[in-house]
């Protein structure tokens, strides 16, 4: 084949690439939105014209009409108004969007492995037929490719007059610009967001219909294709959909041109797997090289404080800590880590798997919980842990003799440190989307590019444990695991107490802020992001020895995504919470059909615009709720506790504090003190019942409820507070107000 | 003892084309509380940035005692006594306020790898000393305990104030410290400045509140388009001409006039997304 025909064949995959990018753009510059689960609607869409046409045999043109005129856009119109109207009413922060678009992403993968299973398909459909036309010469292009750079122009020019010239595209801008401000003015903000939505995801639906028969259709495949061209939106700085499209051609038609070169040695390997890893690569270059994307919204996207599921660490005797432990729930989670032992030995196996996940996801703990620093790459350093554990173990290292697998799984993940500590330098001055993704692309690149070559990947025995010579029993490995797993919990509290977890959370809370009164920023990140990855190397050799064989597919890139979800759902910042997401997610997968796990942490992903913190806030309010409920039951008399009180104000500003001579903005309410238990959290899941119980006591003291409407608590001397506005519309008889301030 | 003073010394900064700092000179003297005033676009805000750190001079040099600090990230130059506070108060709302005063009072330590290993309370006592002291002077014992996220604004202002305090530094730079602030709570802000003046901390005070500064400062820099126009005395600058005229095209020098100088009122007022409860305060 000669250059042109190389050119022109890549061609296709570019135009492809480039409408999944307008896709994106139109999305992001609606919505404020970076669709992750662009990747995952695609597929969904991929799967179910697929069945329209093999299955049902319904015409191509009309199955392409349901899918792309009826679903697509549907879907995106379902999301907008179900998930993301909900996130931008209360302005929800870009971090809070990124989590629920990888909601979005997790569930419809959850979907299409749910009912279509996890294997893969070569039977998918095309659009255009499979013929081709003569340029000039013998030179000929194929019709799809053809009508797909037509569609690219078309929709380009389209979209481009929109923009420019109508009424509409003012529109677009203003929402973009400030969708609060914009709707005051007159703008049917919600209109507009759900139109970037609608065509967004019918960009998503084409770009699997287009790429299902070039590649095979299967969950994992298609998706990550999709979230590849990535690249494209990163090239156009998140904004320029010409860039986008030249962006996405240029890097096509490269990755086709690298095929007619073939090189010897090392040099050639690489080669080969850049001849069809030219996205994924090109994303990781352009996030290192490209200095800043234009994000939309002020600068706080990094912040992943709203994941928090409590408060501060205890600081002794200064924040009067009560020396409460909730030895009751640690003791529980004990006896569930060590039930397992009691197992049948196929069950205990399967729970193998619990305590090496708990570690991957307690390395997310650190780095997202404590630090504020998304990471989207998990599955990388984990992989590089297992990868290294095997080759110590083999004896196959820098020439290393062979090392027992014990010592080698710790050295192992000790060799990922310095991996973790380059990689984490350009997270130092990155934030929100640009460090999500670069931490994306570097597990994707880790993945493509040593865990899928037989360089490295291959001749890797997983030899038993030992102990003193002896092999270790099913028991005793899992006994292995929990000692390995109570090391990481160890490190997770060092850093959460203490003078370096409070510099960590002052960090993740406000970083200028931390800055500012001398925190050092820069090497608590790298520190952050150094131990994160050795936690999550840990996991990975413990996981690859629990199965017994190390497969690629484990630590593929979208398993980076999957876990950082199942992190958020179960409570960022809690280590309970990380090892009962693992246990959850093995226990699902045990019992139930492939890909249910993945379902299940979808549906809880969408569900966290009702619970910020994730399940572990949601649990411990529950837990408050009950122990306030039965003290209103059972104490006669409620006394207002020394510990808890909440106060209420109107209009937003805050009730006067005590103590503090001046403060305070606004017309106190008077204040109500309700009985909570000492330190109780209140947050926002449970907000409601807390407001009706708060409404109760002012029924009881006579106090005037014209404060409910736009009621705030503040948790007096409580380790935590959270604020219930948002919450009204579920206390019955008050009027819904909009939005904050 | 002597403590660190600041020094500018022909400070550039540009923007493509447009100039922000044009070869500015500032002295922030020990004892001393320095202002800085200016109409919109005047370059306060980019001269304010590149004392702290956070942005980089093209030309100049500045000097914390005699060290040169140019270079200098903003975490680094803090640990050396230059602290700042800023436009929209910036607490870490998920700790109490005794912890927030704490990370500054601990921080001038760098060695964080202790802490990863159990060990390392070492100076603790020290550190919880200078927070009782702070929170005893500022009068915010009763609140020690209260998430800072749920502080009203005026709280922030004082809350943060002592956060800064806790830092213990030579030099401090306030940045509109008094926006968000009523009546009251600015004339007590005023007297706090002073108070630790006296102490021997050198203070700048960058603010729209044009007689906030007049009262506090002993010295005062006007600037206009990137340059200082006129310095001296609160009274001397006062009947400059240009400053005048700037002024004076604005309205008189009165505290009616202030609040249309600057957005000083829309900083409080519009909520820092992500920290919303912190700006609970606004409408």
């Amino acid at each position: 084949m000669t250059s042109i025909d190389l050119a022109l064949a890549g061609i296709s995959i570019g135009a492809i690439a480039a409408l999944s990018g307008i896709g994106l753009l139109v999305t992001y510059r609606t919505n404020g939105v970076l669709n992750l689960a662009q990747g995952g609607i695609a597929t969904l869409v991929a799967y179910v014209f697929r069945e329209m046409v093999v299955e049902w045999d319904l015409p191509i043109w009309l199955a392409a009409v349901i899918a792309l005129g009826i679903l697509s856009p549907g879907i995106g119109l379902l999301l907008e108004r179900l998930v993301f109207r909900p996130l931008a009413r209360r302005r929800a922060s870009a971090a809070e969007s990124l989590v629920a678009s990888l909601g979005v992403l997790v569930l419809t993968l959850g979907m299409t492995a749910g009912i279509w299973g996890l294997g893969s398909r070569s039977d998918a459909p095309s659009i255009f037929p499979n013929e081709s036309v003569t340029i000039f010469g013998d030179t000929r292009i194929g019709v799809d490719a053809l009508a797909e750079l037509a569609m690219v122009v078309a929709f380009c020019i389209v979209l481009g007059l929109i923009a420019a010239k109508t009424k509409f595209g003012r529109q677009i801008r203003a929402v973009v610009d400030d969708r609060q401000l914009a709707e005051l003015s007159g703008v049917p903000a919600d209109r507009v967001a759900a139109a970037g939505w609608a065509l967004g995801t019918t960009m998503a639906g084409l770009t699997g219909i287009l790429l299902a028969p070039r590649f095979q259709l299967n969950p994992y495949g298609l998706t990550l294709l999709v979230l590849e061209t990535f690249a494209v939106v990163v090239a156009a700085r998140l904004s320029s959909m010409p860039v986008a499209v030249l962006t996405a051609l240029g890097i096509a038609v490269l990755q086709s041109e690298l095929k007619q070169f073939t090189l010897e040695g090392d040099a050639g390997q690489i080669l080969i797997v850049l001849q069809s890893n030219l996205f994924i690569f090109a994303l990781l270059v352009l996030l290192l090289v490209v200095p800043k994307l234009r994000e939309l919204g002020n600068g706080d996207s990094g912040s992943t404080g709203s994941f928090s599921s409590r408060g501060a660490p205890p600081a002794g005797p200064v924040s009067r800590h009560d020396a409460r432990r909730d030895i009751l729930g640690k003791l529980g989670g004990a006896a569930l880590l060590l039930a397992p032992l009691t197992f049948a030995p196929a069950d205990l196996r399967s729970a193998f798997m619990v305590p090496a996940l708990a570690l991957i996801f307690l390395s997310l703990v650190i780095l997202t919980g404590y630090s504020g620093q998304l990471s989207l790459g998990v599955a990388g350093y984990a992989g590089l842990g297992a990868l290294l554990t095997l080759k110590l173990a083999n004896g196959d290292l820098f020439g290393i003799p062979a090392i027992p697998g014990m010592w080698a799984m710790f050295l192992g993940a000790l060799l990922v440190a310095p991996i973790g500590l380059i990689t984490g330098w350009p997270a130092i001055r990155r934030r929100g989307l640009t460090l999500a993704l670069t931490t994306f692309a570097v597990g994707a690149v880790v993945s493509r590019f040593v865990f899928e070559q037989p360089t490295f990947a291959t001749g890797l025995y997983v030899d038993p444990l030992t102990f003193f010579g002896s092999e270790l029993t099913d028991e005793a490995f899992y006994i292995f695991e929990l000692v390995c797993l109570a090391v990481g919990l160890l490190v997770v509290r060092n850093l959460h107490h203490g003078r370096l977890g409070r510099a960590l959370l002052a960090v993740r809370d406000h970083t200028e802020g931390a800055a500012a009164v001398g925190v050092d920023v820069r090497n608590l990140k790298l520190l952050a992001f150094t131990v994160s990855s050795v936690v999550a190397g840990l996991g990975g050799g413990l996981l690859t020895f629990s199965s017994s064989s190390f497969a690629a597919d484990d630590f593929a890139p979208l398993q980076s995504l999957l876990w950082f979800t199942a992190v958020i759902v179960f409570g960022a910042d809690s280590a309970a919470g990380a090892i009962i997401a693992a246990a959850f997610i093995v226990t699902i997968d045990v019992l139930a059909p492939a890909g249910s796990s993945i379902l299940a942490v979808g549906i809880l992903a969408l569900a966290l615009g009702w619970m910020p913190g994730g399940l572990a806030s949601a649990v411990r309010a529950g837990f408050a709720l009950v122990a306030r409920t039965l003290a209103d039951e059972f104490v006669p008399a409620p006394q207002p506790t020394r510990h808890a009180s909440a106060r209420l104000a109107a209009g937003g500003a805050a009730g006067h504090v005590p103590g503090v001579p001046g403060a305070g903005g606004g017309a106190a309410l008077g204040e109500l003190r309700i009985v909570l238990p000492p330190g109780a959290p209140a947050p926002t899941a449970f907000g409601a019942a807390l407001l009706s119980a708060v409404a109760a006591h002012a029924a009881r003291t006579g106090l005037s409820l014209d404060a409910l409407p736009s009621a705030r608590t503040a948790a007096d001397d409580s380790t935590d507070g959270r604020e219930l506005v948002g919450h009204r519309p579920h206390l019955p008889g008050y009027p819904v107000e909009r939005g904050a301030s | 003892m002597s403590r660190d003073d600041l020094r500018a010394r022909g400070l550039v900064r540009r923007y493509g084309g447009l100039t922000a700092v044009e070869h500015v000179d500032m002295d922030v003297p020990s004892g001393q509380v320095t202002g800085l005033i200016g109409p919109n676009g005047a370059g306060k805000s980019t001269l304010f940035s590149l004392l702290t750190g956070v942005e980089q001079p093209d030309e100049g040099r500045v000097h914390l005692g005699r060290r040169d600090i140019t270079k200098m990230r903003p975490d680094a130059r803090s640990r050396r006594g230059l602290v700042q506070t800023f436009q929209v108060p910036s607490l870490f709302p998920s700790l109490t306020v005794a912890d927030n005063l704490l990370v500054a009072a601990e921080n001038r330590r760098r060695d964080y790898a202790g802490g990863l290993l159990g060990m390392g309370s070492r100076g603790r006592g020290n550190a919880l000393g200078v927070v009782e002291e702070v929170l005893g002077s500022l009068g915010l014992e009763d609140i020690r305990g209260t998430v800072a996220g749920t502080l009203p604004t005026g709280a922030l202002r004082l809350v943060e104030f002592a956060r800064a305090l806790c830092a213990r530094p030579d030099v401090l730079l306030l940045d509109e410290p008094a926006s968000g602030l009523d009546a009251a709570e600015t004339e007590k802000l005023s007297v706090l400045v002073r108070r630790i003046a006296d102490d021997g901390v050198a203070i700048l005070l960058v603010d729209h509140d044009v007689d906030l500064v007049f009262r506090v400062v002993d010295r005062v820099y006007a600037m206009v388009g990137g340059r200082v126009v006129a310095e001296g005395a609160p009274e001397t600058v006062r009947d400059d001409p240009t400053v005048r005229s700037v002024y004076l095209a604005q309205g008189p020098l009165t505290s009616q006039a202030t609040t249309s100088l600057g957005p000083g009122v829309a900083a409080a007022g519009s909520p820092a997304a992500g920290s919303q409860a912190m700006s609970s305060a606004g409408r």
